[in-house]
This record gives C-alpha cells, structure tokens and sequence, in this order.
C-alpha cells in the first residue's frame, strides 16, 4: 500500500471513530456506549473483521487491576463510612483543629497528598480520604463543589507526587531513563501547588463552630477509635511493608491490600455493617467506571491498531517546537481524559525522546508533564477521577460547574508545570536534591 | 426474562469469540529444525528447579564443536514483542556451524511473553514469512510477562539486589530482573536460572538480542559494560568497514539496574553484549500495526519523522526489513566472536553461519528448512 494510501485510510478511521462518538451522543447514549461505538467503528474501518472481537478482548483488560482497586478501596471506605467510622474522624478533627482554619486547610491537604503518593493512583486518595476530608471542608462551611475541586486537584497532585508517579515511572519504563533523581522536581512544585490550591479556594472557609459541627456530625454509637483505627492501620502497613521488607513481603497488588483491609474493617465493625449489601451497593456505584476503564483499555487497542494513535503522535512529534510548546497544556490533559495513562504511552514517550534528542532534560520535562496528566482525569470523555470525587463528595451540580470551579488551580498547575517542561535545563538544580 | 438471555448469550457469543483466538495463539507451536550443529536439548531448569514445569522454564539448543573452546550464551525473546530476537535464534539453530568452542540458544528465554501480545498494543497475534517451500509463521508477543502467568503486580517494582525503584509494569520485564533472585517472581527467577547457567558452564560471552525503536537513541547498537567494550568496538568497525551497515556502541549505564548487559557483567566472568536492531512497529508513531509493518519495517509516518531528523537510525522509504534485523545480529554475533577469540585464544570460538548480505540477498526464508520434510526427532515446537 502507498504511503499516501496509508494516510488516507488512517485518516477515515479516525473520521469513523469520531463520527461514531457523536452518532451515539445523538442518540443520547452514555459516554462508555459511544466510547464502546467508536472502537467498534475504528475496527471495521481498520479492516480487523473478525478480529475485532479480539481486540475487544484484549483490550478490555488493558486497565483491569486499576479497575479492581476502584472495587476494593471503594468496598473498604464504605465499609468504614456505614459503620460511623467516617463521622467519628471527622469529630475528632473539628474537635481538634476547629478554630485553626489554616492549619486545617494545610493538614487536610497533607491527608489527600499521602495515600496517593504512596501509591501513585490519585482515585486511592479519594477513595480512601475524600469522604473524611469532604466532611470535614464542609463543617466549615465551604460548598460542596468547592469541596469537590479542592479534592480533586489535590488528589491529582498526589498521584504526581513522590515516591510513586506511574505517568513519569511507565515514560522511563519505555524510554530506558532511570526512574532517580524525581523526588525534588516532584516535591517542590507539588507541595507550593497544593498549598495554592487549598488557600485559594477554601478563602471562603470559616472558623468552625464547635459545637454546631458536632451537633451537626451524628456521634456513632458504640464505635471505638481501635475499630477505626484498625482497619487503617492494616492498610498503612500493607502499603508500606513491600518497600521495608521488598525482597520478604509477597507482593499482594493494591486490590488485594484493600480486599484485606475490607474485611479487617468488616470484622470490626460486623454487627453495624452488611458486607454483602456493601459490596452489592458498591458495586453498582462503579458499574460506570468500570465500563469505562474497560473501554478506554479497547480504544488504546483500536487506535493503535488502525493507526490512529500513531497518527495523532506523529503530527505532535513533527510540530516545530514553539508549536509542541503551545499545544502541550491542552494535549496532555486531552490525552489523559480520552486514554488515561495510554495518553503517557501515546505522547510522553516520543515526546521525552524528541526533547531529549533537543538536549532537553527529561526528567524536569517529564516531572513537569506528570503535572499536566492528571488535570486530564477530570476531562471527559472519561474524566475517572472527576467523576469520582463528585460522586464520594455528593456534589449534585453540573459537571461543567465543577470543572469551572477548578479553573484558577488549573491554570496555576499548567503554568508551573510549561514552566519546568520549557525551562528543564535551567532547572536541572532541582535533581541534585532529589 | 427472555431479553436478559438473549443479552448474556450474544455476550457470551462475543466472549467466546474474542477468547477463542487469544486461546489459539497461547498453544500455536512454531517449528524448529535443529540443523547439523546441534548437539543437545535440554530445559533451563536443568541449573535451577525452581522454574521446573513452570512457565518460566524455557528451552535450550546446544551447538557443541568438535574441538574444546570457550562458551557463549545466545539469549533471545527476553522481550517477545521484538521478534527479530527469536527469528535470528531459530536461525541460527537451523543454520549455525561451530567447529570449536560451545554455544547455547535460548530461543524464547520470556516464554510467558510469547504466549500473548500486549494488551492496548493493537498488535497482530501472527506474522509470516514466504519460503521455498510455503509461508512460516510465527506467534507476535508481549514485552513482559503475560498478566496470566504473574500477577498480581507490585504497585512498585524494587529491584533485587539494588534496591531501585522501577515503574510496577517491570516487575514483568526479563531486562529489568538480573541478577535474578531464587524466590523472586517469574521473571527473577529466569534470570537467577540463567545466571546459574552463566557460572556454572563458565560462559564467556552472553548474547542478549533485542529490537529497539528507530526514535529510541539506543538503538541499532550493541550495548556493553566497560569490560565488553573493546570487542564491541571492533566488531563495530568491522561491521560498519567491510559489511556496509551501522552498528554503533553505547555504554552501559551504572546507575540503571536490572539490565543483562550491566548485570551479567556485575555478577559473574562473563562478558555480556546487548544487541539492538531498529523495529520500527514497536514505536508510538506507526501506522497501523500489520504482520506486514514487523516483516518489512515500512511505515510512512516513521518516514515523516525521519525527515524531521527525529529517528536514531538511516531510514528511508525501504524501511527496515527482517532480513536487515535477523542479517545484522547473525553478523554482529559472528564478529563478536572472531574479536573475542582473537584476544582469548584458550578460550576461543570457531563459528559460521551466512552473514548480513547473503540473508538480504536471498530473503531469511531461504534459509528456513521445511519441516514437513525434516526427519521428525529434528522438528522441536516452540
């Protein structure tokens, strides 16, 4: 086949792909439906005939343990939530934080920060955190879509942050650069990025009124600080022991670690709490994010496998520099919305490569591209992260509301972050710390 | 009640229908003729029976010569999703003479990897290739372990012995587990199998193949710690003076650990060689990703990035064929060789197969036996 041939018939099936998509919307179909519409289109228009249902296959286990995490962590936190655990913690900080407004601000951005940085998933720290924080951004007094915002961006900086950020980790896997020297290029922008974050937009917050609040937050009956405590004491060590003991602890994978730490929550807490219906309940809470990580998992499978992928990268790879500059902090969030970490794959790969072979170092450029990726997990069409942090928060409003409220942040992080990516090698100090 | 049967019978339809081929691909044998050199076949496990009857044990050809001489390891399939590897191994079971000296092949060293490709990779699961007498084909693979053969993965991979932190999908990288450890995971647990091999047989050179990308910078090279460096470097040369391609060397980093050409050098008296050829389906920029993209290496959106100055190899509308990749390890191989014997003449080799020009003149085919006619005790499926 010619090269114009070539062109050509990866160019219609992107078209199909995109025609396919807004079919569907048309007919009003959920986001998954049309996602699910436009791989099947990009596979006929591919020519994959039967082998389509192969690569539907295939590539619907793309993203399964992320999906399995989002079942287990889910199952753990409402099983902490339906047996008061949730109520009780946040007594316990406006009982001891309630008339420290900043202080609170700060402490409870470090509480998101923390598991998503251990783990590298931002969905972790709104699973596992985001109920408690919400509840306690709410007793003073700030809106729920406010309190969504603050979650998300900070969750998202969580999954940037040190020691563990799969974005910059699965780039240097493909790209043979040693995953060394990203704790300060990570650190430092992400704890002043978080701080901005949390100052402005909880300006609004107030002093909390003690007794209101606890009057306000029911007082669970019979629940001690050990059952609590517990359960999450179980997860802090299984998070931890693989990197004390990393040649003596079995590794259990992170849906595992919080199966285990289900039950231990169950166990202590199982005459407040029905673990079938949970399970059930939670279960049907997710059934749209895990359709979705099936289906993003397909779309990678199919764009890669007509050419579409390819396509997109090369036109990105080949733009002049200027161009790729002003592109990037709208491509990489797009990216991450419409392939969540296959958007890393996609673009960070040959962009690090295209850049490094500029002289430009990479891992500044990718510590401030790791930056940019999660912003994308609140874009649609797949907006995972966004999507679960107004549902754990209760947040009714548009989803177009809640983007808008993350605006200022937004472009704070974009800018920090095209700040390192354009100016790597004036920031190269920041390795010799880190 | 009857629609949701209906529903679960086209969903089980679909399943099956996806499922089927993937089933078909894990159990698809390739056929192997051992030609005139081999002597022997036996399994990894044979150095540590921990991986015996697991998936990660693998096989190994042995072209043993009439004459003693030193030993050299020929690793191929570390990473299943370069195929050259593995087509330059059955190549070379099929086609290698050795008069002095041992050498072992390992024709798929991550068979877990070669039973599936790699999910949201879009990849074919055959390629084929004409011979005189039919088309051969071969099963497509996966980088890494397959999800089905060693899971759960590490929400970080830490490498053993050094402690360094690596993205979670390594702990499924063969190249990222040297040394090995005995109670590691499958992939540590080859490469500890290996490296028992490695000190047991007093090996003196390992040969790990590989495909690189042509916008990756270490590619179409080999890769070496500083003690392999002056056979690189003449090899190099040699290639580059008398055989007419490129075949550049780069330096094993210290400070990336995992590697087989920083690891087997670290642990053991061996003298690794890492040799990369440029596989252009393996990179991001590609167009679709066909059996004909891996066979003949032709891709216009490659080319576009080529004009950009943004490739690390020569490359132009003809691509870069499997004849190219399977003809520049078969030469570099040799020449590593004859440069080794040359300074270690106790322990020297004396081997020969068809170099680079005569398997682009005639085609890798040409050089494939038919098994159909092959005397059975010589087919082995792999």
């Amino acid at each position: 086949m010619s090269a114009d041939a070539i062109y050509m018939q990866t160019i219609i099936a992107g078209i199909v792909m995109v025609g396919a998509y807004v079919v569907g919307k048309l007919f009003k179909f959920s986001t998954e439906m049309c996602m699910f519409l436009a791989v099947v289109g990009g596979g006929i228009a591919g020519g994959a005939g039967f082998d389509l249902f192969r690569h539907l296959a295939e590539g619907s286990v793309t993203y399964l343990d992320i999906g399995l995490i989002f079942v287990f962590a889910t199952i753990f936190m409402n099983i902490i939530k339906e047996s008061g655990g949730t109520n009780y913690i946040v007594r316990k900080i406006v009982g001891a934080f309630y008339n420290k407004k900043i202080l609170m601000l700060i402490l409870l951005m470090c509480v998101i920060l923390v598991p998503g940085a251990l783990t590298g998933a931002g969905s972790i720290s709104v699973l596992v955190v985001g109920g408690t924080v919400a509840a306690a951004l709410g007793a003073m007094g700030l809106s729920k879509v406010t309190i969504s915002a603050i979650i998300f961006i900070v969750a998202g900086l969580s999954a940037a942050a040190p020691p563990i950020n799969i974005w910059a980790m699965m780039t240097c896997a493909n790209t043979a650069i040693p995953y060394v020297g990203f704790t300060m290029p990570l650190l430092i922008p992400i704890i002043i990025l978080g701080l901005f974050t949390v100052l402005f937009l909880g300006r609004k917050a107030k002093v909390i009124d003690r007794e209101k609040a606890l009057k306000d937050i029911p007082e669970p009956k019979g629940l001690s600080g050990w059952s609590v405590g517990i359960p999450f004491l179980v997860l802090i060590f299984l998070l931890a022991a693989p990197r004390i003991w990393p040649f003596g602890f079995p590794v259990l994978g992170l849906p595992l670690a919080f199966a285990i730490c289900a039950l231990v929550a169950w166990a202590m807490n199982y005459k407040r709490v029905n673990i079938l219906k949970v399970s059930k309940d939670t279960v049907s809470q997710l059934t749209p994010l895990l359709a979705t990580t099936a289906v993003v998992g397909m779309l990678v499978q199919i764009m890669s496998f007509n050419g579409v992928k390819g396509l997109i990268s090369m036109w990105i790879v080949t733009a002049p520099l200027i161009v790729v500059w002003i592109i990037l902090p709208f491509i990489i969030p797009i990216s991450e919305g419409l392939l969540t970490y296959g958007g890393a794959m996609v673009i960070g790969i040959p962009l690090i490569w295209m850049l490094n072979s500029n002289g430009i170092n990479p891992v500044i450029v990718l510590a401030g591209l790791s930056l940019l990726w999660p912003l994308g997990d609140g874009l649609p069409p797949t907006a995972l992260i966004g999507r679960l942090t107004v549902s754990t928060v209760g947040y009714k409003g548009s989803y177009g509301s809640f983007l808008k409220e993350c605006i200022v942040p937004w472009i704070a992080i974009t800018v920090v972050g095209m700040i390192m990516v354009i100016f790597a090698n004036n920031l190269s100090f920041l390795m010799m710390v880190g | 009640m009857m629609r949701k049967w209906i529903i679960l019978a086209v969903l089980l339809l679909v399943v099956l229908a996806g499922g089927i081929p993937l089933y078909i691909h894990r159990n698809f044998k390739e056929e192997v003729v051992a030609g005139e050199g081999v002597t022997g076949f036996f399994k990894l496990s044979k150095y540590f029976s921990g991986i015996e009857g697991t998936i990660a044990d693998t096989d190994v050809f042995e072209l043993k010569g009439s004459e003693e001489g030193g030993k050299m390891l020929i690793i191929a399939g570390t990473h299943e999703s370069e195929p050259s590897a593995a087509l330059a191994a059955f190549y070379l079971i099929e086609n290698l003479k050795v008069d002095r000296g041992t050498v072992y092949i390992i024709p798929h060293f991550n068979r877990s990897g070669s039973l599936g490709t790699q999910p949201g990779g879009g990849f074919p699961l055959y390629f084929s290739m004409e011979t005189p007498w039919g088309e051969k084909t071969f099963r497509m693979g996966d980088r890494g372990f397959q999800a089905l053969d060693q899971w759960p993965d590490p929400d970080v991979y830490i490498h053993y012995p050094e402690g360094q932190a690596m993205s979670y999908i390594d702990a499924r990288n063969t190249n990222r587990a040297w040394p090995g450890r005995p109670d590691g995971l499958y992939a540590e647990q080859v490469t500890y199998a290996a490296m028992e091999m490695i000190k047991k047989e007093k090996i003196d050179i390992v040969i790990d193949l590989h495909e690189a990308e042509a916008m990756y910078p270490v590619t179409n090279c080999i890769v070496v710690p500083e003690k392999s460096m002056s056979y690189a470097t003449g090899a190099s040369f040699y290639v580059k003076g008398r055989e007419k391609f490129e075949n550049h060397v780069e330096r094993s980093p210290t400070a990336f650990r995992g590697l087989s050409h920083r690891e087997i050098g670290d642990w053991s008296d061996a003298y690794p060689f890492l040799l990369e050829s440029p596989g252009v389906h393996l990179d991001q920029i590609t167009a679709a990703k066909t059996p004909e993209l891996i066979m003949d290496g032709i891709d216009p959106f490659v080319l576009k990035a080529a004009e950009k100055g943004l490739l690390f190899v020569p490359y132009d509308e003809n691509g870069f064929s499997m004849d190219r990749r399977v003809g520049q390890h078969s030469s570099v191989i040799q020449e590593i060789v004859v440069q080794w014997s040359k300074k270690n003449p106790e322990r020297g080799l004396t081997i020969s197969a068809p170099r680079y020009k005569e398997i682009v003149d005639n085609g890798l085919g040409y050089f494939f036996k038919d098994p159909s006619k092959a005397d059975k005790s010589d087919v082995y499926l792999q």
